[in-house]
């Protein structure tokens, strides 16, 4: 007989798993279970009444171990681990259990077999916590150190960001020169101010902030180390053109922040190559190096067609929006106008995306006279070069009645988005995740919009995706944010489910740090020779070593070989497997 | 989507040889609007809440909303080519329902004066549009120069009775006004071919659809008498769609009677004119002649002058006040033609008051050359000021009715 002491909870769910799953039958079958002390039905185990009595049962019964057959551990599994934390009860003796979305939704049809199915679910559940044993969090002390890869606007406000915090700072830029496309930049909207001052105030508070070291010309080139204590390695170029300098910095964290490259159109693509056919980031240029009314190459610019979404949107290529560009060639037009009450802009686009406030500038153009053309998703507008010299753009307006028309234009501006930007060294030194687009992808954009699934890696900026520099410097701020939250206690907790090697069976073959996609496992020599060690902060809990070793000398805790086993006989003892 | 490659040097493809060719914009046509008087229309975002609310615009009629886009783009040929453009009455509906204050029917009425002027070969149209002071001189000018071309061959002013055409002999007037009509004739012709070219190369209709065989003539006439007869002398759709978008006027203010007043008014004198020239040419009545106020000529032409005096003073007194929207706005065409058919019908008033005075007032000799000369005018600037419409409403009709007809038959 079993010595443990489980409470085993039955949710109905409401009706959701009630409906279809006998819960009274699965808690009269589960109640003589092997170390099972108390079963019971309950309507809403997530309820605060519902919770409130389980912590009263567990301490009442001494309860040393709890499964409660509910829903998807995605939505509640760190609900009962509080329960158990709160009732005293280590909470990795916790199981839950899936008896919804695996079972009375799978099942509408047959309540008979749902209803066996759920009954071996819930003995393998609690085979898994009779064989539990209790796991504490592993700490881990951090470096008060960050390391921000890029000197761009997102880079520079974080690097600022964590120095207020108390943390020391290690910015890292590939140029000679901080700043990166804002320093370039004019007026922006939707300030006015230009991007260099913008640029050059950042710069000043790294400069007075002594906890920040910027290193220029450089690289990140090497990390080591694990969770809230990396060893950058970093190869700084000299100015002079000498041998580049290896510098070694310990951080806690890394925020990358390595920003875009603008999209580049194919010679040829709507007119791209003709004299006068400019991207947005050479009109840009353009329009912030000419004092007074538009000049190209010594000529007036009276007339100016806009052609959007240019290597956006696209099928086969950059299908995603930059979001950015329509307000910031909306901007640029009232420069233009500013300088210029009568030039004559044409906007030929396919949807106009300058959101919220931007949407002002949107309808001062207008009112300058700006004049917006809507084509159809399958009639682009060309553009030739006609016998006159004069760039002719033909389109389709599909405000009026489908007539091809044409405009003469003395510049034809191309609005290009963003584009990620080219780092894969970077990327594969990391093992940053890339999304369908190849920006830097995030845990979840809502709840977890600056953490990487490489613990410790935060993604600040354009790096992520095309953003304004507004957004770009918000989410370079929520990056701080969330690594004052790992750096500032000094400590942190690391989930205690990592794998360990039974040294006494280990023989070292070395099979499981081929297999290690996280570098965590390493050949030690101890008193009796040499094993295998797993560094648990490095340690993911994957399990993708222990299947390679030959010995079978590892185990993941919380998931242990007895545990998997003993869920195993139960379900095919249910006849559920 | 696939972006379009083009070369430096065009090369034609079959499709492109097939595809219609693309109308050039011209970037100054919105500018050159504003200039007869448009509202900046740059503000219109094409909802089309006014094409929504026009009475009159419906089936495939995409007006003013495609009216101001065609400005907006610089279509000038699309504009001035639309038949649309004159279906309007100007009920002001539109812009009161317009979300961002372009006053769609303002435009509407400017793109009206900016197409009398772009039909016109001389720039009359457009200086007598767009230039208030040189119009208000060439106006005055020409009233003086007529009254000056007269008087030049002035008679006797007989004191016994008002003997009108001794003192400005009968044949120079008849004279005078068969050479202004036949000029006015040519500018209207030239004019009504350039519209008629325009919209029939914009619908689609072919020179063998409207005279060709006697189904074509069928159609045509059915079109030109509801063109002629029941919208442009029957007001229908004026009367029926465009009235008043508040609470009713009274029928004797309403928009549509006072409008059909001058116009019935001033249809009525030309041919009491007319006829008395015909009386005379028969040798029933040598012109001049005294006659009861019953004699059928004198009697129209007392009531069709009453009509339009009283059509053209409302129409006055409208504006002045600032009635409706419509009469909120007024620019010097506006005045212009008021002005020469509310002078023209007043002085003769006053010609026949001082004609059947016992003893005839030596005024009535200047009232009745001002009003030989003003009228003179009135009918030689008529396809220069927006007396235009006349000629080209009708027309717009037509193409109209045409268009109606046709559709009534593929259906």
């Amino acid at each position: 007989m079993s010595e443990r002491r489980i409470g085993v909870y039955i949710c109905h769910c409401g009706g959701n798993i009630s409906d279809y799953v006998d819960v009274a039958e699965v808690r009269d079958a589960v109640a003589d279970e092997p170390g099972v002390v108390h079963a019971e039905t309950t309507m809403f185990a997530c309820s605060d009444g519902a919770q409130h009595d389980m912590i009263q049962k567990i301490q009442d019964e001494h309860l040393d171990g709890l499964v409660v057959a509910s829903c998807s551990p995605k939505l509640h599994l760190f609900t009962f681990r509080g329960v158990s934390k709160r009732a005293g009860l280590n909470p990795y003796q916790y199981t839950q259990v899936n008896i919804r979305e695996q079972d009375s939704w799978a099942h509408g049809g047959d309540p008979v077999g749902a209803t066996r199915k759920a009954i071996g679910l819930v003995r393998a559940g609690i085979a898994k916590t009779g064989a539990s044993v209790p796991l504490d969090p592993i700490g881990v002390d951090t470096t008060a150190r960050a390391l921000v890869v890029g000197g761009g606007i997102a880079g520079l406000r974080a690097a600022i960001g964590l120095a207020d915090l108390g943390l020391g700072v290690a910015l890292v830029e590939r140029e000679a020169q901080l700043g990166g496309w804002v320093a370039r930049f004019g007026p922006m909207f939707p300030h006015e101010r230009s991007g260099h001052d913008l640029i050059e105030d950042l710069v000043a508070e790294v400069r007075k902030r002594s906890s920040i070291t910027v290193f220029t010309r450089a690289e990140l080139v090497g990390k080591s180390g694990s969770f809230g204590n990396y060893s950058a390695e970093l190869r700084v170029t000299s100015p002079d053109g000498g041998e580049p300098e290896t510098v070694r910095t310990e951080v806690g964290a890394i925020v990358i922040a390595t920003g875009f490259d603008t999209y580049q159109p194919e010679a040829g693509e709507y007119g791209y190559g003709i004299e006068g056919v400019l991207t947005l980031a050479e009109f840009k240029a353009l329009v912030d190096t000419t004092p007074g009314p538009l000049h190209y190459k010594d000529r007036p610019v009276r007339t100016i067609a806009y052609i959007y979404c240019v290597g956006n949107r696209q099928e086969g290529g950059n299908a995603y929006c930059s979001k950015y560009c329509c307000s910031a060639a909306v901007h640029e037009s009232i420069q233009v106008s500013d300088h210029d009450v009568s030039a004559r802009q044409y906007h030929l686009y396919r949807d106009i995306r300058t959101y919220g406030r931007y949407e002002l500038m949107y309808e001062e153009s207008r009112k300058r006279g700006s004049v917006y053309m809507k084509f159809p998703d399958d009639t682009p507008p060309s553009v030739e070069r006609g016998k006159d010299g004069k760039l002719l753009v033909t389109t389709v307006d599909a405000l009026t009645g489908g007539e091809r028309v044409s405009l003469e234009a003395d510049l034809v501006v191309l609005v290009t988005g963003m584009v990620p930007r080219q780092n894969s060294s970077l990327t594969d030194l990391l093992k940053l995740p890339l999304g369908s687009d190849g920006f830097y992808n995030e845990i979840h954009p809502k709840l977890r919009p600056v953490e990487t699934v490489v613990d410790g890696v935060m993604i600040a900026g354009a790096c992520q995706g095309p953003k304004t520099s507004s957004e770009s410097v918000a989410s370079g701020l929520a990056a701080v944010t969330q690594c004052g939250g790992m750096l500032m206690r000094g400590t942190a907790e690391l989930d205690p489910l990592v794998a360990t090697v039974n040294a006494e069976a280990c023989t070292a073959c070395g099979e499981c740090e081929e297999a290690c996609p996280y570098g965590a496992i390493h050949r030690v020599t101890n008193g009796e020779g040499e094993v295998m060690t797993i560094d648990a902060t490095a340690c993911k809990g994957c399990g993708g070593c222990a299947p390679y070793c030959p010995e079978d000398a590892i185990d993941l805790l919380g998931n242990t070989d007895e545990q998997i086993r003993g869920m195993i006989d139960n379900l095919l003892e249910a006849g559920v497997a | 989507m696939t972006p379009l490659i083009a070369d430096e040097v065009h090369v034609e493809s079959p499709e492109a040889a097939v595809a219609p060719p693309s109308v050039r914009l011209d970037p100054d046509l919105l500018s050159d609007i504003k200039r007869f008087g448009a509202a900046d229309v740059s503000a219109c975002f094409s909802c089309g809440n006014c094409t929504a609310i026009c009475p009159l615009s419906d089936g495939d009629g995409t007006f003013p909303r495609r009216m101001i886009r065609y400005a907006q783009l610089g279509m000038k040929d699309a504009l001035i080519s639309s038949k649309e453009l004159w279906s309007c009455y100007h009920c002001g509906t539109c812009s009161d329902s317009c979300p961002t204050q372009a006053d769609p029917a303002g435009f509407m009425a400017a793109a009206r004066r900016y197409a009398i002027a772009s039909y016109d070969r001389t720039r009359l149209a457009r200086t007598l549009s767009t230039r208030a002071v040189l119009g208000t001189i060439i106006a005055l000018a020409l009233a003086a120069f007529f009254a000056l071309f007269m008087y030049a061959s002035h008679g006797v002013e007989r004191a016994s009775r008002l003997a009108l055409f001794d003192f400005i002999p009968e044949r120079l007037i008849h004279l005078t006004g068969v050479v202004v009509m036949s000029l006015v004739a040519l500018a209207a012709l030239v004019g009504v071919a350039s519209m008629v070219a325009g919209i029939a190369r914009r619908e689609g209709v072919r020179f063998r659809d409207v005279l060709g065989g006697p189904g074509a003539w069928g159609r045509s006439l059915r079109a030109l008498w509801l063109a002629l007869g029941i919208e442009a002398l029957g007001q229908r759709r004026y009367r029926n769609d465009c009235g008043e978008a508040a609470e009713a006027e009274p029928l004797y203010r309403r928009r549509w009677l006072i409008h059909a007043l001058t116009l019935w008014g001033f249809l009525g004198l030309f041919l009491a004119t007319i006829l008395d020239y015909g009386l005379a040419l028969i040798g029933v009545k040598a012109t001049g002649t005294p006659v009861p106020i019953w004699y059928p000529v004198r009697l129209l032409g007392t009531v069709a002058g009453a009509a339009m005096v009283y059509g053209a003073t409302l129409l006055i007194w409208n504006r002045l006040r600032r009635a409706n929207v419509t009469a909120s706005q007024s620019q010097f065409s506006d005045w212009l033609l008021l002005a020469l058919v509310w002078v023209t019908g007043v002085t003769g008033f006053a010609i026949e008051v001082a004609l059947y005075l016992p003893h005839p007032p030596t005024w009535g000799y200047w009232v009745f050359l001002v009003h030989v000369a003003v009228a003179i005018e009135l009918v030689l600037l008529l396809p220069f000021t927006k007396l235009a419409h006349a000629i080209y409403r009708p027309v717009a009709l037509f193409f109209h009715a045409l268009a109606g007809t046709r559709t009534a038959e593929s259906n």
